[in-house]
């Protein structure tokens, strides 16, 4: 025990180390600082969305008011869905600057707004963000460098190197107490930041359990490829250029290159082509008897067929029923589209298995749950709520029931995950 | 100056022998290459489709058949951002842009299929372009070649003996900042042959070219400075190069990251939700077209009668309900202008935040100068949605024009089993209507733009120069 005490000593004297473990754990506590920030300020604006919506709803409930038109209230009515934060997505906040955490969609045709992104300024979004993730898998290593390129070599250069191999609980026992206080230190400058983020946004303990655990096994990834470069025996500079040169290729080069190599072998070009083919059928339903699209959305939806025939005059059941056939028209695209998006994220999931950097990564925001995976699920939360959405409607127009003020109330609401 | 040449090609004999050093220079070397070809090709590949994807818009919009025109309003159009010839070199924000833009009546629609929400995580590493090369990992191999320069030389002892050997201080700085300068060309020799292929495409300016050369090799040569400073002030090369890779990393990867997120906190943005929230209210205030006893269009009812001398909007020369629909879209389009000059002005504040800490960060400095001249940055993508937003404003007042002049009123407000065929206008008329084109920004533009950023360069190189100077005092001293 005494031998820990005075490792203790000597790295409490080594101005490097302990700078190093102070910066390092700055570094992550500004990054959970800004993290925090950023998901408040998303709480802030989903929670803001109920006050927002109810003035809008109350705009159209006045213009439905007289018609007591199901259609006009489905054709106005915008319906607010919301992916909210998940209490870990202040640790990496992955995608959710990019992708949409709120969007309001109509009954209308889903394919023509479920793309819709966010407003955000694309020069800020495009270094990525300062977040505790990437603290940990550009910075830590950097500090692990630091603290670990002269750990043997600094003894030798010194020529204690033998004399310390020789002493008794000298050589491996050592470099284990060595070795193990300088991750321990680098372990808590990470982590304690982090637990207090966790703490303060109340994250589930096995979700916080395995952070910690992540960011251990990466620091020592990185300490293992020091002591493995140590093993060379060669001076403390050229082991500090030779793992940095690790990790510029690890942290920098081999993701870019392996990004072009995915996006360049699994292309994903249908986005266009769906909104170009919905919009064509969409519109075209204009232009071919209203009778054609009632037997397309019939054949698919029998369960509102032959309750009322069509009028003579403009129908709003018509109008929807040409949206929703006009998504089906695309279902094949769209399918193809998410398939590309998740082949593209299943081969950067594949390569995070061979690349730490790249694997944390990966891990982090599938934890967080703001990664792609996250932003598909948001989309099939929005898909099936559509479909209660246009179910509710079309309850009122096939049954040609009217749209009365009480009826906005008894609208569907969003549910996440649901 | 026989002295200098001497002592800079010794250097570069030593960096030759050195085995790490040159397999560092050979793997920067094919990682430019593979950058220069990669962005090449991505660039070609997605101008192709965008132009392939603006001539299957324009076939489709020519293509309708006989329709009311307010049905066209709604059919809309589909336009698609071109891709400047330099994003080649560097791409800018283009991947964080949706490049296709849906326009169409009283909406404005995001720009969507951007490549940022339709790639794995790996995107937010960084792009692999001869941009990022430059930016980031050519001052840390430079760093690498050239820590040791002259700290080895103190550590050793050699320095002295240099000195005492009647080689003056500059001549020994001189050459060893010649030998690193050597390397820094070399290193940044495939970039800028790739920056050269760019050149003779179509529609690359000179003028923002040479700035952009200029920026890099302004931003090379600080750092050779740097690393030439730094080797000169500490006495160990180790310090040397923990030093040297310490400033790297704040400056490179640390700040340009911190700086976009106090920019974020200090000047929010509205979300889209609010913003459409807000101009559904403020339409509202305005006037709404749908509602029949609404002040501000009864009023405008009562003009329009009163201009043409009739009584009724039954007898007026033209159909009313087009007049309507211009004045309606008017209002739309006028609080659209509105909010999205807002939401322009706060990201542009946002982007000086960013632009002041450039000053700590010769990277972000050159990063802004680097995607202002390739017409890549904010600014680009703003021109085209202004541009965008000009056009539908344009194509659909006149699809409105069309209604109030072809489509008599009696047609338009008919219900009977004929009227929808008597409200259709002939499909001709859609092949009339202009093309989008888009209007890249002058080489002038370009060019004033990247100024700020290069003048920023200019500075810290001065500085950097200064600092060497001054340090070349003191060398050998202790």
């Amino acid at each position: 025990m005494s031998l820990w005490i005075y490792e203790v000593g000597l790295i409490l004297r080594s101005p490097v180390a302990l700078i190093a473990t102070l910066l390092l754990a700055i570094f992550a506590g500004a990054a959970v600082l800004a993290g925090l920030h950023e998901v408040s300020r998303q709480q802030a604006a989903i929670a803001a969305i109920p006050a927002a919506q109810a003035e809008d709803n109350a705009a159209v409930a006045v213009r439905v008011a007289e018609s007591q038109d199901a259609g006009s209230a489905a054709y106005y009515s915008f319906h607010p869905t919301w992916n909210a934060p998940s209490t870990l997505a202040f640790a990496a906040l992955g995608m959710r600057d990019v992708s949409p955490h709120m969007l309001r969609i109509r009954a209308l045709g889903l394919e023509a707004q479920i793309y819709d992104g966010e407003t955000f300024n694309p020069e800020l979004a495009l270094p990525g963000r300062f977040d505790f993730a990437f603290v940990l898998v550009f910075l830590a290593p950097l500090f692990v460098i630091a603290l670990f390129h002269d750990l043997t070599s600094g003894e030798r250069e010194a020529g204690r190197l033998r004399t310390l191999e020789a002493l008794p609980h000298g050589g491996r026992a050592l470099w284990l107490r060595r070795s193990g206080l300088r991750f321990i230190m680098l372990w808590t400058a990470l982590g304690v930041p982090f637990l207090l983020g966790a703490l303060v946004s109340r994250a589930p303990l096995a979700g916080t359990a395995a952070f910690v655990v992540i960011v251990a096994a990466y620091l020592l990834f990185w300490i293992a490829v020091a002591l493995l470069v140590s093993r060379l025996r060669w001076s403390s500079v050229a082991n500090a250029a030779a793992l940095a040169a690790i990790w510029l290729v690890l942290a920098l080069v081999l993701p870019t290159l392996a990004n072009v190599v995915i996006n360049r072998a699994l292309p994903v070009e249908q986005g266009s082509e769906i909104a170009l083919a919905q919009r064509e059928a969409v519109n075209g339903a204009w232009d071919i008897p209203r009778e054609d699209t009632m037997r397309r959305f019939y054949a698919n939806h029998p369960e509102w067929d032959g309750i009322a025939p069509l009028p003579e005059t403009f129908h709003y059941k018509w109008y929807l029923a040409f949206h929703q056939v006009g998504d089906e028209s695309v279902a094949d695209q769209v399918q193809a589209y998410r398939t590309g998006l998740e082949r593209r994220d299943a081969a950067a999931r594949t390569l995070g298995v061979l690349l730490p950097t790249v694997g944390v990564q990966a891990v982090l925001t599938r934890l967080a749950r703001t990664d792609l995976q996250a932003q598909l699920a948001y989309q099939n939360d929005i898909r099936a709520y559509h479909q209660r959405l246009r179910a509710f409607y079309y309850s009122y127009l096939f049954h040609d029931r009217p749209f009365a003020a009480a009826d906005f109330g008894r609208a569907p609401t969003f549910v996440e995950g649901g | 100056m026989r002295t200098t040449l001497l002592i800079a090609r010794d250097e570069l004999r030593l960096m030759i022998r050195n085995k790490v050093a040159l397999i560092a220079v050979v793997l920067m070397t094919l990682l430019t290459l593979t950058a220069v070809a990669s962005a090449w090709s991505h660039q070609q590949h997605a101008a192709d489709l965008r132009a392939r994807h603006q001539s299957e818009a324009e076939q489709a919009f020519d293509a309708q058949p006989d329709r009311h025109p307010h049905r066209v309003v709604h059919y809309g159009h589909f336009i698609y951002r071109p891709l400047s010839p330099l994003a080649a070199f560097d791409p800018g924000v283009d991947a964080f842009t949706g490049s296709s833009l849906f326009l169409e009546g009283h909406r404005q629609n995001t720009a969507n299929f951007g490549d940022v929400r339709q790639s794995s995580m790996l995107v937010r590493f960084g792009q692999l372009t001869p941009a990022f090369i430059l930016q980031t990992v050519a001052p840390l191999l430079l760093i690498f070649l050239g820590y040791g320069v002259l700290s080895r030389e103190t550590e050793r002892g050699t320095l002295r003996l240099l000195l005492l050997q009647g080689a003056r201080r500059s001549q020994v700085v001189g050459g060893k900042l010649i030998a690193l300068g050597a390397v820094t060309l070399l290193a940044g020799l495939p970039a800028m042959i790739g920056f050269a292929l760019i050149a003779g495409k179509p529609g690359a300016s000179a003028l923002p070219m040479m700035i952009t050369a200029l920026g890099y090799g302004a931003y090379l040569a600080l750092w050779a400075i740097i690393i030439v400073f730094v080797s000169a002030c500490v006495r160990r090369s180790r310090t040397a190069l923990i030093g040297l890779i310490g400033f790297w990393a704040v400056t490179v990867i640390l700040l340009p990251r911190v700086a976009p997120d106090i920019a974020n906190a200090v000047v929010p943005l509205e979300s889209r939700l609010q913003t459409d929230i807000a101009i559904g209210r403020d339409l509202r205030r305005a006037g709404d077209s749908h509602d029949a006893n609404d002040p501000h269009f009864a009023a405008f009812r009562q003009s329009v009668l009163d201009r043409y001398g009739v009584d009724r909007i039954e007898d007026l020369p033209v159909n009313y309900k087009g007049l309507q629909a211009i004045e309606g879209e008017r209002l739309t389009s006028e609080l659209f202008d509105q909010y999205a000059r807002r939401a322009h002005a706060a990201q542009l504040r946002q982007n000086r935040i960013v632009q002041t800490a450039g000053l700590f960060s010769p990277a972000i400095a050159l990063r802004s100068m680097s995607m202002a001249a390739a017409g890549t940055d904010l600014a680009a993508h703003q021109r085209f949605l202004d541009q965008a937003e000009a056009y539908r404003f344009d194509l659909v007042q006149r699809l409105n024009r069309l209604q109030a002049e072809s489509v008599s009123y009696a047609n338009d407000t008919a219900s009977d089993a004929g009227a929808d065929r008597r409200k259709r206008i002939a499909a001709d008329h859609w092949r009339q209507m202009p093309q989008f084109l888009y209007r890249p920004a002058s080489a002038s533009d370009l060019a004033r733009a990247a100024l700020p950023g290069l003048l920023v360069l200019v500075a810290w190189l001065s500085l950097a120069g200064l600092l060497l100077t001054a340090a070349l005092r003191r060398l050998g001293g202790r």
